[in-house]
């Protein structure tokens, strides 16, 4: 192809790109959709993986949970503790905590219950949970009113008590400062100390939250712990200290190895892994729809394109006699292609934006357009144009002249 | 400028052979203004093919400018077509959408000739075929002798060594058709080189030199003036 054709092609595409307006249009409608279906579901299956990363995150940051009782499956980072036969002693919890600074942060033991709050005349079921003062910073979860008991309280059986948003929304109404008022849980009285912050998981707010001594003495009678909630030092570390405190409270507990132990201990980056795998895997599944409907798009061109050299065998004709080559033919009609399967492919990229836009606007959906994507679904296109309209223009390209010309 | 020895055109049918052309021998100069006439099926249009190197003859030897052309690829005839030949058709063949100046442009495009060089070529053949003004019109905008002027404009703006035109007057009533006749008497006495393909008699004769065939052989080869059909 010489130069000057190039320019040529693509004028002489685009003229008869208008010519058919409609048909051009629905022809690249395949390829929009395709192209806006990729960018959108691969958009929604980011905002996936971005919304696991950010609930996990703020579970707390490098959070090793030691449960008692056997593994069941899935080990859910915030498994009720309420019907767990506590196994965990303070002993267990002195020897996390003596593990380390370089491999345990923070470590609070956690046990809880199921009970009854009431102020004034108004009742509701709570979580009565018992745990230590490092709590709200191993959960990244925090008052907003008042403050979190003291280590004090936490010693000498305090009835204090820090209630969740939505024990505040009910019991209080969710206005004014309750510090300092009375509750009653089970019947006991206690002060109330602070609220906490809302974190949309309905455990957490609808917990009220008791020193742990308090919880052993008044509420569970049982000096063990359901739960040992561990920071680890860094993301980096957490299989090493996870390895450690199992090593160490199997040592504790007299037992030969973790089949046998009653405990077992919940790793955050587990959890992550599995999460991500489920976001990756809905992600490849809705690509690969959205990439047959790109295929199909393409398929749709070609179709048209088959149209197009036939209706202008006589144009093809009548090039060739005027000293086109079949190369300069196959350009033409693939230039006419991938103009088509480009426009569509741009098109479909506004349309995937849109559709992503939408998603999280209306639909409540985390969803993201990642550069990527949209590289991946305009190569995508262009390769569609290329592949599909190649086809055709071969086609094109090997008619005899003398044949096209007579064509009526 | 061509020079045709024992040239052949078969089509094999079946068990039987169409002999479109059998062994036909000639030569064109350069500046001569020829007509090939014969009733219709006499092979008039295979051999006009087979001239224009859209068409390969089955024997023989065709030798335009030079240059045997009986096996070339397909390519290279395509080369030669933009290079060498003008055609004009009964049906003028100009492309719809396209307006008479990029009609004309067309087969320079495959030369590689640059934009600005074509258009002003296009415009000169325009002028050349007088059609001055109507360079922005498309074909549906033109009559029927106009658009063979277009074809015709677009025949030359190739610079070819010949000019080929079967049946170039069939589509037009009989004024319109002398007027062409007329201008590609005017284009030979400039010196370009026409074959003119018809099968109509009182058109042959107007040419210089009258070639007539049937059933694929040569009847007669003379001079226009001492033809009669
Ligand atoms: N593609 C073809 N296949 C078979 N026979 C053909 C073909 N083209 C032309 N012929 C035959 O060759 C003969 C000459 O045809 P043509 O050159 O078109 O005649 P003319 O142009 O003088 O009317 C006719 O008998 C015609 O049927
Ligand atoms: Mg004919």
């Amino acid at each position: 192809m010489k130069g000057g054709a190039f320019f040529e092609n693509i004028r002489m595409s685009l003229r008869s790109i208008a010519a058919n307006a409609v048909r051009s249009f629905l022809t690249a409608l395949g390829v929009m959709i395709g192209t806006g279906a990729v960018i959108a579901m691969l958009a929604l299956g980011a905002g996936a993986q971005k919304s696991v990363e950010a609930s996990l995150q703020s579970l707390g940051s490098n959070l090793l949970l030691v449960y008692s009782g056997q593994p069941r499956g899935g080990s859910l980072v915030r498994r009720s503790t309420t019907n767990i036969v506590p196994t965990l002693s303070a002993e267990d919890l002195e020897a996390v905590r003596n593990l380390g600074p370089h491999l345990v942060e923070l470590a609070a033991p956690e046990s809880s219950s199921g009970g009854q709050a009431k102020f004034a005349a108004v009742n509701m079921p709570v979580t009565i949970v018992g745990t230590g003062i490092r709590y709200p910073e191993i959960r990244n979860v925090h008052p907003i009113l008042g403050s979190f008991f003291t280590e004090q309280e936490a010693d000498s059986r305090k009835t204090s008590v820090v209630i969740g948003h939505q024990v505040y929304q009910e019991l209080f109404g969710g206005a004014g400062d309750p510090v300092g008022q009375k509750i009653r849980l089970n019947g006991l009285g206690y002060r109330v100390a602070g609220v906490m912050e809302p974190k949309g998981s309905s455990v957490t707010d609808s917990s009220v939250f008791i020193p742990i001594s308090t919880f052993q003495r008044y509420v569970s009678g049982n000096p063990k712990y359901a739960l040992i909630n561990v920071r680890a030092a860094s993301a980096g570390i957490m299989r090493q200290a996870q390895g450690a405190i199992e090593k160490e409270i199997l040592r504790l507990h007299r037992l030969p190895n973790l089949d046998a132990a009653d405990f077992y201990v919940a790793n955050q980056l587990d959890l992550l892994d599995t999460l991500q795998g489920v976001a990756g895997t809905f992600t490849l599944l809705l690509g690969g729809i959205a990439a047959i409907s790109l295929l199909v798009g393409g398929i749709g061109i070609m179709n048209i394109m088959l149209v197009s050299v036939t209706e202008r065998t006589r144009e093809i004709g009548v090039r060739m006699a005027l000293g086109a080559k079949s190369g300069d033919i196959i350009a033409q009609f693939m230039t006419e292609a991938i103009i088509l399967s480009v426009a569509g492919g741009l098109i479909g990229i506004a349309l995937g934006f849109g559709a992503s836009w939408a998603f999280s606007r209306f639909g409540g959906l985390a969803s993201q357009v990642t550069p990527l994507s949209v590289a991946l679904s305009f190569g995508f296109s262009v390769l569609i144009g290329l592949f599909f309209g190649g086809y055709p223009a071969y086609i094109a390209s090997r008619m005899d002249p003398i044949q096209a010309l007579r064509y009526e | 400028m061509i020079g045709v020895t024992n040239l052949s055109r078969h089509y094999r049918m079946g068990p039987t052979t169409v002999k479109a052309l059998d062994s036909v021998t000639f030569g064109i100069q350069s500046g001569e203004f020829v007509s090939i006439v014969g009733p219709s099926g006499s092979g008039k249009t295979t051999l006009m093919n087979i001239l224009g190197c859209l068409d390969s003859p089955t024997g023989g030897s065709y030798i335009l400018a030079g240059e045997e052309t009986a096996s070339l690829t397909s390519d290279k005839r395509a080369e030669i077509r933009g290079r060498r030949i003008g055609f004009v058709f009964q049906n003028f063949n100009l492309l719809p959408r396209e307006n008479s100046l990029e009609n004309v442009e067309l087969p320079m495009i495959y030369q590689g000739i640059p934009s600005r060089v074509r258009k002003e070529r296009a415009r000169d053949m325009l002028r050349k075929v007088g059609l001055e003004g109507r360079e922005r019109h498309v074909p549906s905008e033109l009559s029927g002798g106009q658009r063979q002027r277009v074809a015709i404009a677009r025949a030359l703006a190739g610079d070819p060594a010949i000019i080929l035109a079967d049946e170039p007057t069939g589509a037009l009533d009989t004024r319109t058709g002398g007027e062409i006749m007329e201008l590609f008497h005017s284009l030979n006495r400039d010196g370009t080189t026409l074959i003119l393909v018809t099968h109509d008699p009182l058109i042959a004769r107007r040419a210089r030199r009258v070639i007539q065939i049937q059933d694929g052989k040569i009847l007669a080869d003379v001079p226009s003036g001492e033809w009669t059909p």
